[in-house]
């Protein structure tokens, strides 16, 4: 029974990380429908850079997140500006193999750089715990602290989508584009900018998830996969159904690791999506 | 059958050029036969790869399960006391009936492209992490096949002089199978449902069946080739063959060269391959993965220039300068 909580709230805690990663692919989407993956291997250059930045200042990562947020930011405006603008007309699978490949680049242009080997971005509270009820439940810090950052910034993110001009646009591109256009709605302004906005979250998540995290140049793959597994079971563009995907995908994930032993408890998440997807192929809260 | 089919076939253009493959069995260096082997490797994963991605026009990320099929199947089955041959033709049927099972699961749930990749790409990961996790399948630390001993019958052919010969027929075979399902009734069904699932429905044009046919060709085509590959190697490697890595660089070759089209995936693979490893070979100790990154440059580049591949690119550039139309099937 504690383990079962143990793994329910560590699964929980990560899994709020994972949301706030998927809604950021799901703005994307719902103003391109570009499915970006190369998702996961942004959020693995955003790591490197906070090594790079403790390497070169010392800076702990909850700090250096100053810098990588603009640098994330004008990455995922720049990607969007020089590469997906110039094949939004063609077809959308086309959109797919342009990422893939551009995943591809980055993964081997980390290769180049930082070689191979298992690295982890050191940071202050890398090894504490919090204690809670005596003993009973004992949670990292860095995962309240994830927990706590991701809750507040899909808050802040479902004002800035109800509540502001730019978020007004764009939901009316998600929901008609030739409409948005005629209401005099700058299309590529909006796109830009979400995908600015995607690549900050990156930023932020990257930060929330390195504490404790062993970096390979190679993992970019799984974190695509694991964030459009959330983005699938959420339905793409649903707000809610995003983050409730993010916390069942922890979840399961934490549950897989300690229930299921060695290699078959990381294939859990993935069964789990497959059967989800095809039981409810438009999202868990979708009411087809 | 068209006849344009038969036509290619009896071409002189093919007949030199597979005169000029078969040629380099005998006059290429030791290294470079190495690479010509893995170039004829990729280029028959390329070839099955594209009857499915390109001329159906289903981007499959889970191929790597039927490259597992193939390698793993016989494998194991060798430890049972059955011949490599049998093995090999097991994993075929194996393939192609996981593959079928796969395209009419993902039928009956009516999900369109995107959850297509998605889903194919979710089974491949769970594949690939079953294989590194049974040690019945090898485990992480692979398998190593028995040792050749150049004994034909077990499927053995001696060094990389020999495996040129068996992995040169398979990409053949893999190369003349695209062109006939492009020239005959399935493929036109196939292309027409690509462009338009539902008016080729309404037509007439068996959907289901074209798609459970070309994956079903393509999975068994797939696993042929991996078998042959698992044996040259003698070893299986499980971060290769199960790895859905291999896959997405399948599917950025065929991209390159032109997705659906006969020519673009053999001249990407033979192009790029023998590019990829020279470099990886003069320069992979000081920038390992400058092959990889050359790859998708390369895709983003040809996206941006000439969005349906270079076969297709070449074919107008042909067209424009010599204002005749070029060579069907291209």
């Amino acid at each position: 029974m504690d383990m079962l909580a143990q793994g329910l709230i560590q699964g929980v805690l990560v899994g709020s990380t994972y949301g706030l990663i998927a809604l950021g692919m799901g703005l994307i989407y719902s103003v391109s429908g570009v499915v970006n993956f190369a998702q996961g291997d942004m959020l693995i250059v955003a790591l490197y850079v906070a090594l790079s930045l403790f390497a070169a200042f010392r800076f702990d990562p909850y700090v250096s997140v100053v810098v990588m947020l603009p640098i994330m930011a004008i990455a995922g405006a720049l990607l969007y500006l020089l590469l997906i603008r110039r094949i939004m007309t063609g077809h959308a699978f086309m959109a797919v193999q342009m990422t893939l490949a551009l995943s591809f680049v980055l993964e081997s242009s980390l290769l180049m750089i930082y070689g191979g080997d298992l690295q982890h971005v050191p940071s202050a509270y890398e090894a504490s715990l919090l204690i809670l009820g005596n003993g009973l439940l004992v949670v990292r810090t860095s995962l309240v602290i994830a927990f706590a950052v991701s809750c507040l910034l899909s808050m802040l993110l479902y004002w800035m989508l109800n509540r502001t001009d730019l978020g007004r646009e764009i939901r009316a591109v998600n929901q008609n584009m030739k409409a948005a256009v005629l209401m005099g709605i700058d299309v590529e302004r909006v796109r830009t900018l979400t995908f600015a906005a995607g690549g900050a979250l990156l930023a932020i998540a990257a930060v929330l998830l390195s504490p404790g995290l062993s970096l390979s140049p190679t993992a970019g793959l799984q974190y695509t996969m694991l964030t459009i597994m959330v983005l699938v079971l959420g339905g793409m563009t649903n707000f809610f159904g995003i983050l409730l995907g993010g916390v069942i995908i922890g979840v399961v994930e934490a549950m897989g690791g300690i229930y299921v032993s060695g290699t078959a408890g990381l294939i859990v998440p993935y069964a789990i999506f497959a059967i989800f997807l095809l039981l409810r192929p438009h999202g868990l809260l979708s009411r087809r | 059958m068209r006849p344009d089919f038969f036509r290619l076939l009896r071409s002189w253009r093919f007949i030199a050029c597979l005169l000029a493959i078969a040629s380099m069995q005998i006059w290429l260096s030791p290294y470079y036969l190495g690479i010509a082997n893995l170039t004829l490797f990729y280029l028959g994963l390329a070839a099955a790869w594209n009857i499915v991605g390109g001329i159906a026009g289903q981007i499959s990320l889970g191929h790597s399960l039927f490259f597992a099929v193939g390698a793993l199947l016989p494998a194991v089955l060798l430890n049972f006391g059955v011949n490599p041959w049998l093995g090999m033709c097991a994993g075929i049927v194996a393939a192609a009936l996981l593959g079928m099972l796969l395209t009419a699961l993902i039928h009956r749930f009516k999900l369109n492209y995107l959850s297509y990749a998605l889903v194919t790409f979710a089974f491949a990961q769970m594949g690939s992490l079953i294989v590194l996790g049974w040690d019945f399948l090898g485990g992480a630390s692979g398998i190593n096949l028995p040792t050749d001993k150049g004994a034909l019958l077990q499927m053995q052919f001696g060094g990389s002089r020999g495996y040129f010969w068996p992995l040169a027929v398979a990409a053949l075979i893999c190369f003349i199978a695209n062109a006939a399902v492009l020239n005959s009734r399935l493929g036109y069904g196939l292309r027409a449902a690509r462009a338009n699932p539902a008016a080729a429905e309404a037509v007439g044009v068996p959907v289901l069946r074209g798609h459970l046919i070309a994956m079903a060709i393509s999975a068994g085509l797939s696993a042929m080739v991996a078998t042959i590959y698992a044996r040259s190697a003698t070893f299986i490697d499980p971060a290769f063959l199960p790895s859905p890595e291999l896959t997405i660089e399948i599917v950025l070759l065929v991209t390159i060269g032109g997705r659906g089209t006969l020519a673009g995936p053999v001249m990407a693979a033979a192009v790029l391959v023998p590019l990829g490893e020279v470099l990886r070979g003069r320069l992979g100790g000081a920038l390992p993965g400058l092959h990889h990154f050359l790859y998708g440059a390369l895709v983003i580049a040809v996206m941006l220039l000439s969005p349906d591949g270079i076969a297709p690119g070449f074919a107008r550039l042909w067209r424009k300068h010599s204002g005749s139309r070029p060579e069907r099937g291209i």
